[in-house]
């Protein structure tokens, strides 16, 4: 679990706090999506989780480490692998597979451990036949796949994402979310830091953040719930959650709390009566 | 994409290719050594040796002379500098006088940098960089412990490696983004174009102080620290690694001793 406590973060102590008393627990094997406007303090929180940033006041705990103890940070980097925003900049290795064993290498595991780690990781991401490929000649999806994979071969139990599919076309954002999910099933913590309303409404738990605090924390359906909410800090809900928003608004007696298309569908045709559209 | 071709990787299967890197590299650096003080006909045997080296690692003519194509003008300066400048008896006289001496010397430093440069170049075009870090790297191991951060060097070098096209794209973007707005970067001359590349350096720093900072965040994330790691590939001799140092070193002893034979 990762615990983070009365967590007090400023860059420059004149300022007010880019996290204001954040408290928050983690447990292992959920996906947890945070989201918020920029400047909220989300990517400072999620530094947080692995020793990147140290609180100022307050305590992060993972695993029971403490991040304020540095002889504890090597496990903790282990344990909670982070996937910055821009892989270019993170992507160490001169070819995929020597970037993936860097983490691995760092950890001083034996070659033959190295190569197998090297290649589960790259399998799970499904770049596998990308390994000797050099990062350079890769498009953006698959060097932040590559990135992950990075991550991984390190066998963390909490994967952080800043912003994993900006920039990214929809194949590409497919590709990386269907990643993330996989991860999940396979009981590794997913903590997903994102603008994008719609890749996030089949999360265990969404964190709202705003002005350095959290906000609203619980399950999709009951954050995206309060459009008003999320409208007032820069947010937007899903768009069928919108959809049904709107027709609320306009006297329809729709659920409030719809996210997908399927539902959207069976509460429209409720609506209108079964047989008038195409078939579904 | 630009790519860069002096003495660039050429991936083979070549007996060449597979061997260690570091018997490459000690033979290149042995090699250097009896360059410098080779003879008439110790430099004659190194020559054999490179031609016959180039096309055991399946290099064609063309591709060595590539790699000594950017620097011919140099090749042409060492030479007529040497052919003019030296004493001696004259062969005839053009403004200075030109000796047989001159003819001789200038011949025999000229082929010493030519053939300095094809075994650097045999070295690169038949070893994958990574290989070449790697090799460099565990050569350096031994002095670990007189201060030599081996490990450190190579991560150094192999981040830097690993920029190189990383950076060349960022130019080109930036080039791009202001030829947009107006910047014409063909025209104007040498000065004026100095000029104009002053206004891609800057932001290119900049770019890359930003790079490195994110860098070493993602670096420290994944465990990064100062000293011993360990890799992907660990480099071992094989039978074939020390029968080839043994070949190259028994070799090249042989030419040097040339050296004192009356010939």
């Amino acid at each position: 679990m990762i615990k983070a406590a009365q967590l007090i973060y400023r860059y420059d102590p004149k300022d007010t706090p880019v996290l204001d008393r954040v408290s928050l627990e983690i447990p292992e094997g959920q996906y947890v999506a945070v989201i918020g406007a920029n400047g909220c303090g989300k990517t400072t929180l999620v530094k947080h989780f692995n020793a990147l940033l140290v609180p100022q006041q307050g305590q992060v705990l993972v695993d029971g480490l403490d991040t304020k103890d540095p002889r504890a940070h090597r496990e903790i980097r282990r344990r909670v692998g982070m996937v910055f925003q821009n892989p270019d900049n993170q992507i160490v290795g001169m070819s995929v597979e020597e970037d993936v064993a860097f983490g691995p290498g760092n950890l001083g595991l034996a070659p033959a451990e190295i190569r197998g780690r090297v290649g589960v990781a790259l399998e799970t991401v499904g770049m596998l036949r990308f390994a000797k490929r050099a990062p350079h000649s890769l498009s953006g999806g698959e060097k932040r796949l590559v990135a992950i994979a990075g991550v991984l071969a390190m066998r963390p139990a909490y994967v952080v994402l800043d912003e994993p599919t900006s920039y990214l076309d929809p194949a590409g954002r497919e590709r990386v979310l269907n990643v993330l999910w996989d991860l999940r099933q396979e009981g590794i913590s997913v903590i997903h830091v994102t603008h994008s309303m719609d890749e996030i409404v089949d999360a265990d738990r969404v964190v709202v953040m705003s002005g350095g605090t959290i906000i609203r924390d619980g399950a999709p359906r009951d954050v995206f719930r309060e459009a008003d909410v999320l409208r007032a800090v820069g947010l937007s809900t899903p768009q069928v959650t919108e959809l049904m928003g709107r027709l609320r608004a306009q006297g329809c007696g729709v659920r409030p709390d719809v996210l997908s298309v399927e539902e959207a569908f069976r509460e429209i045709t409720a609506l209108i009566g079964p047989g008038t559209g195409g078939s579904r | 994409m630009k790519t860069l071709h002096l003495g660039q990787f050429i991936p083979g299967d070549s007996p060449v290719h597979r061997l260690d890197p570091r018997v490459k590299i000690l033979a290149v650096l042995l090699l250097s050594i009896v360059i410098l003080n080779a003879g008439t006909v110790g430099s004659l045997v190194v020559t054999a040796f490179l031609l016959a080296a180039a096309a055991l690692s399946g290099l064609s003519v063309g591709r060595v002379a590539a790699a000594l194509k950017p620097l011919a003008w140099f090749f042409a300066i060492l030479f007529c500098l040497h052919l003019f400048f030296t004493d001696g008896r004259p062969i005839f006289t053009f403004l200075p006088a030109v000796t047989y001496e001159g003819l001789g010397l200038g011949t025999a430093v000229t082929w010493q940098f030519i053939a300095l440069v094809v075994s650097a170049a045999v070295l690169t075009m038949t070893t994958a960089p990574s290989e070449l870090v790697g090799g460099f790297e565990k050569l350096l191991r031994p002095f670990n412990r007189l201060g030599v951060p081996s490990h450190d060097i190579a991560i150094m070098v192999s981040v830097a490696l690993r920029f190189v096209p990383t950076l060349l794209e960022e130019v080109e973007r930036m080039q791009e983004a202001q030829m947009a707005r107006g910047a014409d970067f063909a025209g104007g001359g040498v000065i004026r174009r100095l000029r104009k590349m002053a206004t891609l350096v800057i932001p290119l720093i900049l770019c890359t102080f930003r790079r490195a900072d994110e860098l070493a965040l993602a670096m420290e994330g994944r465990g990064y620290h100062r000293g011993p790691r360990t890799y992907l590939r660990e480099l071992k001799f094989t039978g074939a690694d020390y029968a080839a140092l043994l070949a190259v070193t028994a070799f090249l002893i042989g030419v040097e001793a040339l050296r004192f034979l009356p010939l």
